[in-house]
């Protein structure tokens, strides 16, 4: 068999340097999907993306498909001549269908009779033949972030398209997309050479783009270079971290360890790692990345270091530097997409940007701080909240007793929580959220601080959004903690109900993450607290009336749900899972201790009867009828000595059970029970519970009545087998 | 700003010269109130309809709640932009665009040019388009955008339309730290800065806009522009009536800054200003299309 390497390259406008490394990996599983769908063999398949390009470079692949030998089967022999021996229609209809005549069709014999077939011979297609076809759909499956058009095109693409290059061994494969007609030539960077380059081969694709065309196609390679050159430039830098720009980037209140690794929420971003985000972006907006380290007035660093940080990070995509006790040092790292002329020309540019954003910073700093921080609450009246449920005041004023309430509860202070409710807000209305939307709560704290507000107050009004996403740390106060549960707590019920309850994708109110919040805060810093509670608290509060009947356990469902991906992780069974959401434990601890407890029971050599013995009992207890189940064990009734010696011994040790249940002891309750496997197995294996006669059945049923009632007081043990 | 570099006006002539030699219509500002260059008819209505078109003017911005009382250099409640539109937008449009920097003294290989993604809306007029800002350097210089949709309908050839912060890259090429510092010309008596021309504007309107501006009017107004806009659209009149959008969007802007306006309400205006534009852009289609779209056979 031939081979020859494949390149294709589809040359456009700045792409949206965040979708890049997508489009790249749909477009090389689409079209290795298909290469393997066609049998088109190949050994390598190698994605190249920049801002201004997509490629693949396919090494070694099959200039044609095997050929295809297709058996075909027609009619019956008993249908296919008639009586005379001459093919009947069918059989001239088969024939002609095959491409051939009658006498060269061969017979086939199966157990339900004899068959005419055909062997057909397909020609395998070659590469050239089938490649334009792949790459279309491959281009149609791109998840594009936002479709456009240009000129007068109907098409739409996520930018406009320049060239393509369809390259086959030397050959230029026939092909055109958007207008464009597939060539061997490629461009190199927008301003070092945007002259054509012919590729000689595939192979040379990406070392001709580096060598004459000054673009680094690989990814990879590209972020490398930025990574070398960034350690080079901070070793010269004797005041800066010499360290990887990936420890010296993303806010450092988001890189504290938590632990946190089970938790997963799809529509959540990894933002801890913010600082890996920046590099890849960064590595997407420049071809030839060349870095240069720049310098802003010290006295910009009186300023919140999240002010600096997002303004460099966010607003310019630098990077920023800290000294060695993680301090913020007045410098920067840009990385430009140009061997410039003149670097110090590009550098003073970065720096008079960097200056007048930080100067406009200041004065939004120094306008704010003109009055306190409690004087910009009067502003949240005008503030929207949702349109159902009032302004941002009126979820103020709830707060401020969910807060008190919570604290209550987790004997946090009282009055430090309602102040932080009172002040949690405010910030919102500060001409520096608006400028730095992202720094809500970062900002309050600041100025909270400055007005002399208890420092519990300040860190809870940081503390309120945490977590922010997956891994992100929690509250460090308890008033922290109050006032960040009561905030979402207070938005679930609101937005349940007005029955907004997320859907599938959406979630608008990023009420997942909300409920998952509350969790974690509840979990790991360990507080006494009942969802059931919450809810119901944070409904009364509410002064409207909500359309939701349901609310209370709809949002205590909700938020129980979020559990189980968080157990599933942590390698918690479905099923454990599902015997404690059977029994809807609304204290998250208690929840946390159920699993703990049947984790431990499904070890013992027990259990597994036990669950087989207990989904037999919920079985026929589900069967019955209810009114057969309303009576009392009676022991003149217990005829079988199988059924008195588990008559006996459950009556031993439902009163332990019992106690160790309501002391809390879960694990223990359960591994009471386990010495029951004996006499209820005896009990199956000797006694019929359906029996004929009514009074002996209902007394069976009683009795299994009552030992499903000590088996399911920790979980749902039937629902334990697999 | 050194003798060589450009005045803030010769930067203005430099790039008239520039996209009239690309066949551009050189056209003169709107005479009335508006936020950005794209409210001029020569963009948003322009952009409508199969008829091409190719236009380059400065544009005076008003944008009221930006005012800073002439004490931030890098804000102002007026400032200008020039607006190029190219429809139906040519393939080599961005090629084109470097070329107008180059007729400026930007030197692609000395400073550091690049394409930022930036899709831009307009809740007010019922548009959006797909592009990026311009950075030089790390400064936005300017806006670039293939306008998708306007007035609510697709735009079909699609328009290019380039705007440039025209102060921002007067302060970059003239290598000021303040908008006022800006060379605007040199006169018998040296230099005239842009704040000699604007600074005791931007005092005045500042806190005319934030301290003055009757609101109570002012909402009158906006009721009086609507109604009249749409009178006006009754009896086909789409360009009078395009002119009653901008009275009522600049009333609305003004109300805003004078923070007159809740967020709820700030919804519902906006809302019934995009009303006004979409109606707007319907009756200019028609109109156009009942003249035969004259473009069309130039």
């Amino acid at each position: 068999m031939t081979t020859n390497d494949f390149l294709f390259e589809i040359g456009t406008e700045e792409l949206p340097p965040k979708s890049i490394n997508k489009l790249a990996a749909s477009l090389a599983n689409s079209v290795e999907q298909s290469l393997t769908k066609n049998s088109l063999t190949f050994t390598e398949l190698k994605t190249f993306a920049t801002p201004r390009r997509l490629a693949l470079l396919i090494t070694d692949l099959a200039n044609k498909q095997p050929d295809q030998k297709i058996e075909r089967r027609g009619p019956s022999v008993a249908a296919a001549f008639d009586k005379d021996g001459n093919p009947t229609k069918a059989t001239l209809g088969f024939a002609a269908s095959c491409k051939t005549t009658a006498d060269k069709l061969t017979t086939i014999k199966t157990d339900k009779g004899e068959w005419l077939t055909y062997t057909l011979k397909q020609t395998g297609k070659t590469a050239i033949q089938l490649l334009p076809e792949i790459i279309s759909n491959a281009i149609k499956k791109l998840p594009l972030p936002k479709a456009m058009r240009w000129g007068n095109n109907d098409e739409t693409f996520v930018r406009p398209v320049h060239w393509l290059v369809m390259l086959y061994g030397n050959k230029v494969i026939p092909y055109e997309l958007f207008g464009i007609k597939a060539d061997n030539k490629t461009h190199g960077h927008r301003f070092h050479h945007p002259e054509a380059i012919t590729i000689s081969e595939p192979k040379k694709y990406a070392e001709q783009l580096n060598k004459v065309g000054m673009v680094i196609a690989d990814f990879d390679k590209r972020q490398k270079e930025i990574i070398k050159q960034i350690q080079k430039s901070t070793h010269r830098h004797p005041a800066s971290h010499p360290c990887h720009p990936v420890l010296d980037t993303g806010s450092r209140s988001t890189r504290s360890v938590q632990s946190s690794k089970h938790t997963v929420d799809s529509a959540v971003k990894p933002q801890n790692d913010a600082a890996q985000e920046l590099l890849n972006e960064v590595t997407n907006i420049v071809e030839w990345p060349v870095v240069l380290t720049g310098t802003f007035p010290e006295s910009f660093l009186k300023l919140p270091p999240e002010v600096i940080t997002s303004t460099l990070q966010k607003h310019q995509k630098c990077f920023t530097l800290y000294d060695d006790k993680g301090k913020l040092l007045p410098n920067f790292i840009t990385v430009s997409n140009i061997k410039s002329k003149k670097p110090k020309q590009v550098v003073a540019g970065n720096e008079r940007v960097i200056n007048a954003r930080l100067s406009d910073a200041e004065f939004f700093f120094n306008t704010d701080q003109k009055q306190p921080l409690a004087a910009h609450c009067e502003q949240l009246k005008h503030v929207v909240f949702q349109s159902k449920l009032g302004t941002i005041y009126d979820k103020t004023l709830r707060l401020e007793k969910l807060a008190t309430y919570i604290a209550n509860k987790i004997n946090a202070d009282k009055t430090l929580s309602r102040r932080a409710a009172l002040l949690s807000k405010a910030d919102l209305m500060t001409q520096m959220v608006g400028e730095f939307p992202e720094l809500q709560g970062t900002i309050g704290f600041y100025y909270a601080k400055k007005d002399k507000e208890p420092l519990e107050v300040a860190k809870a009004l940081q503390e309120q959004y945490l977590p922010r996403f997956a891994g992100d740390k929690l509250p460090t106060t308890l008033t922290g903690c109050a006032l960040a549960i009561a905030d979402k707590i207070d938005t679930i019920v609101g937005i349940f109900g007005i029955n907004q309850i997320p859907t599938g994708e959406k979630d608008p109110y990023g009420l997942r993450r909300a409920a998952l919040g509350i969790l974690r805060i509840i979990i790991e810093k360990q507080l006494d607290l009942d969802l059931q509670d919450l809810i119901t608290e944070a409904a009364r509060n509410y002064t409207i009336k909500f359309s939701n009947n349901n609310l209370s356990s709809q949002a205590v469902e909700f938020i129980l749900e979020r559990l189980r991906a968080w157990y599933l992780e942590e390698g918690t069974s479905p099923q454990v899972f599902a015997a404690v959401l059977a029994k809807f434990p609304t204290r998250p601890l208690d929840f946390k201790q159920r699993i703990k407890a049947v984790n431990a029971f499904i070890k013992l050599p027990e259990a597994e009867a036990l669950a087989a013995a207990n989904k037999r009992v919920s079985n026929i207890l589900r069967k019955a009828n209810t009114d057969n189940l309303k009576h009392k064990i009676s022991e003149k009734l217990l005829l079988e000595p199988a059924e008195q010696d588990l008559a006996k011994q459950l009556l031993q040790k439902a009163q332990k059970t019992e106690e160790l249940y309501k002391e809390g002891k879960y694990t223990q309750t359960l591994q009471n029970l386990a010495s029951l496997k004996k006499p209820i197995d005896n009990f199956f294996d000797n006694v019929m519970v359906n029996c004929e006669d009514e009074a002996l059945r209902n007394n069976r049923l009683a009795l299994l009545t009552k030992l499903r009632d000590i088996f399911i007081l920790v979980a749902d043990i039937s629902l334990l087998q697999q | 700003m050194k003798k060589q570099q450009l005045t803030f006006q010769d930067m203005i002539f430099a790039l008239q010269q520039y996209w009239a030699e690309q066949g551009c219509v050189i056209m003169q500002p709107l005479d009335l109130d508006v936020g950005a260059g794209t409210f001029h008819p020569a963009s948003f209505l322009r952009a409508i309809g199969p008829e091409p078109w190719n236009a380059a003017y400065v544009q005076p911005c008003r944008r009221p709640t930006d005012g800073r009382y002439g004490d931030n250099p890098n804000r102002s409640q007026h400032f200008y932009q020039f607006q190029v539109i190219l429809k139906p937008a040519p393939l080599e449009i961005q090629e084109v665009y470097l070329g107008s920097l180059k007729a400026i003294g930007v030197d692609p290989l000395t400073d550091d040019i690049r394409f930022v993604e930036d899709n831009w809306e307009s809740p007010t007029l019922g548009a959006w388009g797909i592009g990026w800002e311009v950075w030089q350097n790390g400064m936005e210089i300017s806006q670039f955008t293939y306008f998708q949709q306007v007035g609510g309908l697709e735009c079909k050839p699609v328009t290019g339309e380039l705007t440039y912060g025209l102060e921002r890259l007067a302060m970059y090429i003239q290598e000021v730290d303040s908008m006022f510092d800006l060379v605007w010309t040199y006169g018998p008596k040296g230099a005239v800065t842009y704040g000699d021309i604007f600074h005791q504007n931007e005092v005045e309107m500042s806190t005319y806009n934030f301290e003055h501006a009757a609101t109570k009017n002012l909402f009158e107004h906006f009721d009086y522009y609507e109604h009249e806009c749409k009178n006006l659209l009754e009896v086909n009149l789409p360009l009078p009536a395009y002119e009653m959008v901008l009275k009522a969007s600049h009333a609305f802007n003004l109300l805003d800054a004078r923070n007159a306006i809740s967020v709820t309400e700030r919804q519902r205006y906006i809302l019934r200003i995009r009303t006004l534009a979409k109606t707007v852009a319907e009756s200019y289609y028609q109109m156009r299309e009942q003249l035969g779209f004259p473009l069309l056979n130039n």
